[in-house]
């Protein structure tokens, strides 16, 4: 019961983080569909530091150098979107599936090509870090706490702040709703749009590596991020765009997915004889349940996905 | 005498040019302090680009702009705005889910460590307000208010930034002759207080009451500026239209005949409220007339039409067209049984923009035999159908038929609209601001199509904002407000104030259908 | 007035022909796409790069004896025939303004229907393959379900259902498996009939049993399609509808019955696409497999590198596939396979630019026309259309 207790905080930390991530960006006007591959980019970023630092250095070293790096390489690789879609107003869906399609094959090639290096029969795409990965967490009895549960708590605080309280949250979502109002008082639409899609990549970035260090000590790149980034555009559509709401559509999702990662520990699941997969499609039918029941009457930015063009005002 | 003059802002010889096009061609306007000046054109004559250049969303190629005498160079909105030139654009730059106050210090807010600080800017909105006799609710939001409450939130944006030079673009197309009346003293007010006001208009009659001197541009080219004093409005016309302009249509008296459509009890919801946009109405067109349906914009027009035309479902009531029920038709059957429909926004709905000219001339027909044959596209057939209709509705355009839709000029684009449309043939013909955004000579040419219509016994039910068109086109006017019918005229028998009375509410009247 | 005198006929260019456009484009993020590509085999291992790069863009020339090359090329356009119909799902879907991601999903719907079909009911070829186009069409059709009826996205819904095809398939098969292994039982051992005949195609590829009449199929369908969108009345509406909705609707189109429709046939081509590999017995299925088989993220690469034209896409689609065979005779030890992939999200990443590359390069065209001079009538009326813009 604790340990999907604990999965459930884990995995809405991640949904929590990326889906916040989603929401600036759309706030900002732009869709981001390439959060997964931003979370894969975010995630090899963090699993490399972990693997090579030295598991001696503090752990409060650790986990912010971790953290910065994620932040850093999701960053950077949210610049191909905010470049491609607010520059040359390229589509916004076909950038983004790119985007998630070369963070698996260039995270794929990163880890093999070192794994291949240091061992040349080694060519799995899998990182380990599983000393230095305990830096992350604090057991209290049986219940494991990871540092990231804060952040992402912490998060969300600071984003219903930003968004909501600030100067730059008001501008930010003029830009996604109205952006020739906000280029009328002065504002610059590109700016800000690039400041949705970079604080989305660095959420999402952070989201990545918190997704991989939830299980084990090693992760096998090929995979990606198994559609997590596709799951929290569910949650932020379900949160209608508020962080608050994002926070709550987080757990309700993170519970499901726990569920397929420890539902083999409660006797009565096990007894139904349930196949393994069901477990682990239940993310997905819940989410595409819940889309279907909340999509016919969004409150998504008006001007979401609509490049902007200075010229047409 | 002019040299004398301290001007608050010139622009002087300004030439702007778009691909292919001069929207400016050496323009000179100079705003003296304090003055109301109107600057009259028609669409198209570049008024807008002119405005556009003064608040820095274009760059000029040509000529400069002085502030005080002093030149000045306005590189976008900010510019503007430091030089104390504030706009209400035609279409408010307002953020819908926004509060009134929100948008107000959009761009220049006040903030303490950071976070908004929106005590201050309340208290000065409020007492803006106040002044000004600007009456707003700060913290309601922009989709819940009224459209006049809306434009003084505009006007509120730029008094809230200290600007002394004020444009406003169009700023009557959307308001109610009550609130019209409202902006004109509000506009004095403000020029009392010292405010220049610079004011984009195409009504002769507004230019007259309110501004002290009127520029005026025709085809992109300064025609020339006069004192309000020593001007007609004939002569204001003549200089915008380069000739006399008839604008009252000539048609001869004809009696309706049978019934074309019949609606009863019809009530269609909103989309934007919970409340109904059509409340139970009830009218007739009959063959061989123009039924106008006279309103503010919002009133509930466009949910009517499209209640008719099959676009939107309605909760309850009866349509019969010809006698035939039609209150669930498909917009096909509809369609088909003799009903044309030239809609309001004709980008959205009137023609897919990236087909060609041809494709878009057979948008209702293509399905028919004359068009396809098996399930395959008769395109020689189609060719020539477009070309027929190109030439006799005289649709201008770069590679004829084979023009892509988005690459025409607005007017050309509403002429294939209704060359497709009319030569339907239709029993019922639903026309919805044709003439909107038009000039002058395409404006002649679609009333004359209707009356046309008409002539040939059928029924046309005209949606328009302008009364000047309900006035001369229409055989009997129907007042729409808010969502229902409050009134019903015959033109010859009522006065345009009367029908402003209605149209904001003022009064109404019980009528059967 | 006649419409024929105000036309305006400068001298065509020769680059305002979208066709050439669309070609140079595509060569353009092809060159582009290679290049980042060799950069990034020059980082992992500069000396053998340059015989990577060559070895991925050989293929199967990499062998020398001509007989086996022919059996390679054999091998690689066993691969392309599915990924043409993963990338025309794509193409089809994208007329009607669809971005049907879901191809991924319906694909494998479809190699589960028809393994499931072939190995345990024993049907024939056909009967297999009309079952992997049902079932990749329902998947199509639950997509456009949501996206008309209840607004839900397209490609989010694509891709959970990608995942839950995914999990099902591999339910599913593992009742049909190998006992010892994670992978299906052949088909050749188990079900002879369920493997597409070859009508003697193997012969022109040194005797590859796996050149099936699909290819030829495949082709069949592109060109079909295309006839489809071109020539149509159907192609007309969807096109329309995929062009602008609203217009749609108010010509009294049905515009949910085509977007469910038009995802229906989408989701049967990703889906017959799938039956064009495994009824080859190419390839079995693992039921162990953890990612979602990459044919149809590959199919987008493909479709838009074609110029979102089925004609193109064919050459797209075998291009796709020949570096991706190509991949595969790197050597493992020093270059990841995944070299190929990376190429090919580049050029998806690249076509993004394509678009407005060309409408830049159509403007400033354009421009130079208007330089030559308008007919003085156009010039008012593109004023208008300045302000008329404004308006909508």
């Amino acid at each position: 019961m604790i340990l999907l207790l604990q999965y459930t905080l884990l995995f809405a930390s991640v949904l929590t983080l990326v889906a916040l991530g989603g929401c600036f960006s759309e706030h900002s006007g732009v869709i981001n569909l390439g959060l997964e591959g931003i979370m894969v980019m975010g995630a090899l970023g963090g699993a490399l530091t972990l693997k090579y630092i030295s598991p001696s250095t503090p752990k409060f070293l650790i986990i912010v150098s971790v953290m910065l790096v994620a932040i850093a390489v999701g960053m950077v690789y949210s610049m191909l979107l905010a470049f491609a879609c607010i520059n040359f107003k390229a589509d916004q869906t076909l950038i983004g599936t790119a985007l998630n399609i070369l963070a698996t094959a260039l995270a794929s090639i990163i880890a093999k090509s070192i794994n291949v290096a240091e061992d040349p029969n080694n060519v799995s795409s899998t990182v380990q870090y599983v000393a230095t990965k305990k830096a992350l967490v604090v057991n209290f009895g049986s219940f494991q706490f990871n540092w990231f549960m804060l952040v992402a708590v912490l998060a969300l605080i600071a984003s219903y702040v930003v968004l909501y309280k600030t100067k730059f949250g008001l501008r930010l979502m003029a830009c996604g709703e109205h952006p020739q109002a906000a280029d009328s008082v002065g504002i610059n639409v590109y700016t800000m749009r690039w400041a949705g899609v970079l604080i989305s990549g660095l959420l999402a970035g952070l989201g990545g590596i918190v997704y991989i260090t939830a299980g084990v000590g090693e992760w096998k790149f090929e995979n990606g991020v198994a559609g997590f980034g596709f799951l929290a555009l569910a949650v932020m559509i379900f949160g209608q765009w508020k962080p608050v709401n994002i926070g709550l559509a987080a757990l309700l999702f993170g519970f499901f997915r726990a569920l397929s990662n420890v539902y083999s520990g409660f006797d009565f699941l096990t007894t139904l004889n349930i196949p393994g997969s069901v477990y682990n499609m239940m993310p997905y039918i819940i989410s595409l349940i819940v889309l279907a029941f909340t999509s016919a009457n969004s409150r998504a930015p008006k001007a979401e996905g609509i490049p902007y063009d200075k010229g047409s005002r | 005498m002019a040299e004398n003059t301290q001007y608050a802002i010139e622009m002087l010889n300004i030439t702007k040019r778009f691909p292919g096009i001069v929207a400016n061609d050496n323009v000179t306007i100079q705003l003296k302090k304090g003055e109301i000046h109107a600057l009259l054109g028609e669409n198209g004559a570049g008024k807008s680009t002119l405005m556009s250049v003064l608040f820095g969303l274009y760059q000029a190629e040509e000529g400069i702009i002085k502030k005080d005498g002093k030149e000045v160079k306005i590189n976008n909105p900010n510019d503007a705005n430091d030089l104390g030139i504030g706009m209400v654009h035609q279409h408010f730059k307002l953020v819908q889910c926004f509060t009134v106050l929100d948008n107000i210090i959009l761009g220049v807010e006040t903030t303490k460590c950071g976070l908004l600080k929106k005590d201050e800017a309340r208290k000065k909105v409020l007492a803006l307000s106040e002044k000004y006799g600007l009456k707003v609710d700060p913290d309601a939001k922009i989709e819940d208010i009224t459209v006049g409450m809306q434009q003084r939130t505009e006007i509120l944006k730029m008094l809230y930034r200290d600007n002394d030079i004020l444009i406003f673009d169009e700023p009557t197309a959307v308001l109610t002759p009550a609130e019209i009346d409202e902006l004109m003293e509000i506009m004095k007010n403000l020029s009392k207080e010292g405010k220049s006001i610079l004011f984009i208009s195409h009504k002769l009659a507004e230019i007259m009451s309110v501004a002290d001197r009127c520029s005026v541009l025709r085809r992109g080219k300064y025609i020339g500026t006069v004192d309000i004093a020593d001007t007609t409005q004939e002569e204001l016309s003549r200089m915008m239209v380069g000739r006399d302009v008839q604008l009252v249509a000539s048609k001869e008296d004809k009696t309706p005949g049978d019934v074309i459509l019949h609606v009863e009890n019809m009530t269609v919801p909103s989309k934007l409220h919970k409340n109904n946009a059509v409340k139970n109405v009830s009218f007739d067109v009959r063959a061989g007339e123009i039924v106008c349906i006279a309103g503010i914009d919002g009133n509930g027009q466009t949910e009517l039409v499209y209640g008719l035309s099959g676009l939107e479902n309605i909760s309850s009531g009866k349509i019969t067209l010809k006698g035939k029920d039609i209150t669930t038709a498909s917009i096909r059957e509809r369609s088909t049984s003799g009903m044309s429909h030239i809609p309001e926004d004709r980008h959205k709905h009137g023609l897919v923009l990236d087909y060609s000219l041809a494709y878009n001339l057979v948008l209702q027909r293509y399905f028919e035999p004359e068009f396809s044959n098996k399930g395959f596209l008769k395109k020689d057939a189609i060719l020539d159908y477009a070309n027929k209709l190109i030439d006799r509705f005289d649709v201008r355009s770069g590679q004829g038929a084979t023009t892509i839709a988005r690459s025409m000029s607005g007017g050309n684009q509403q002429k294939a609209i209704i060359a497709r449309e009319l030569d339907k043939n239709p029993d019922l013909l639903i026309a919805v601001q044709p003439t909107r955004g038009l000039d002058v000579g395409a404006i002649e040419f679609i009333h004359k199509e209707l009356i046309a219509q008409r002539d040939a016994g059928h029924g046309v039910l005209l949606v328009s904002l302008e009364l000047e068109e309900v006035m001369s086109i229409s055989d009997r006017i129907l007042v729409m407000y808010e969502g229902e019918i409050v009134g019903e005229f015959n033109p010859k028998e009522v006065t345009t104030e009367e029908l402003g009375l209605y149209m904001a509410g003022a009064k109404r009247k019980e009528i059967g259908a | 007035m006649s419409a024929n005198k105000n036309t305006n006929t400068p001298k065509k260019s020769f680059l305002a022909n979208s066709a050439v456009q669309s070609f140079l484009a595509s060569i353009v993020c092809i060159v582009i796409g290679l290049l980042i590509g060799y950069i990034v085999l020059l980082l992992i291992n500069s000396k053998g790069a340059n015989d990577a790069i060559l070895s991925i863009l050989k293929n199967f020339l990499n062998y020398s004896s001509p007989a086996t090359a022919k059996k390679y090329f054999g091998n690689t356009l066993v691969k392309a025939a599915p990924l043409l119909m993963c990338a025309l799902s794509i193409q089809f879907c994208y007329q009607t303004g669809l971005f049907n991601i879901g191809a991924a999903g319906q694909y494998v719907a479809g190699a589960g229907a028809c393994l499931f079909c072939a190995l345990s009911f024993k049907l024939p070829w056909y009967l297999c393959l009309l079952a992997a186009i049902i079932a990749g069409g329902i998947f199509g059709i639950i997509v456009g379900f949501l996206k008309a009826y209840l607004n839900v996205n397209e490609v989010i819904s694509g891709i959970m259902l990608n995942w839950m095809g995914l999990y099902s398939v591999n339910m599913l098969l593992a009742k049909v498996k190998e006992t010892a292994s994670p992978y299906t039982m052949t088909l050749a051992s188990t079900n002879k009939a369920a493997i597409i005949p070859s009508l003697g195609l193997e012969k022109l590829f040194s005797n590859n049993k796996y050149v099936t009449i699909a290819i030829p199929l495949a082709l069949i369908v592109a060109i079909v399609l295309k006839i489809v969108l071109s020539k149509t009345v159907f192609g007309y509406e969807i096109k329309a509808t995929g062009l602008s909705k609203d217009a749609a609707k108010y010509s009294g189109m049905k515009e949910k019955k085509n977007i469910i429709l038009t995802l229906f046939i989408g989701g049967a081509l990703a889906g017959a696409g799938a039956a064009f590999l495994y009824l080859t017995g190419y390839e079995q299925w693992e039921v162990t497999q953890s990612s979602v088989p990459s044919m149809g993220f590959n199919g987008i690469a493909a479709t838009f590198l074609g110029g979102l034209d089925p004609i193109g896409t064919i050459f797209a689609s075998y291009f796709i596939q020949h570096i991706t065979s190509g991949g595969a005779h790197l050597d493992k030890q020093i270059y990841p396979a995944q070299i190929a992939d990376l190429i090919s999200s580049i050029i998806i990443y690249l076509c993004g630019f394509a678009f407005i590359v060309k409408f830049i390069v159509n403007r400033k065209l354009n421009e130079k026309v208007s330089k030559l001079g308008y007919p003085p009538e156009n010039k008012d009326n593109k004023d208008e259309n300045e302000e008329g813009g404004k308006k909508e």
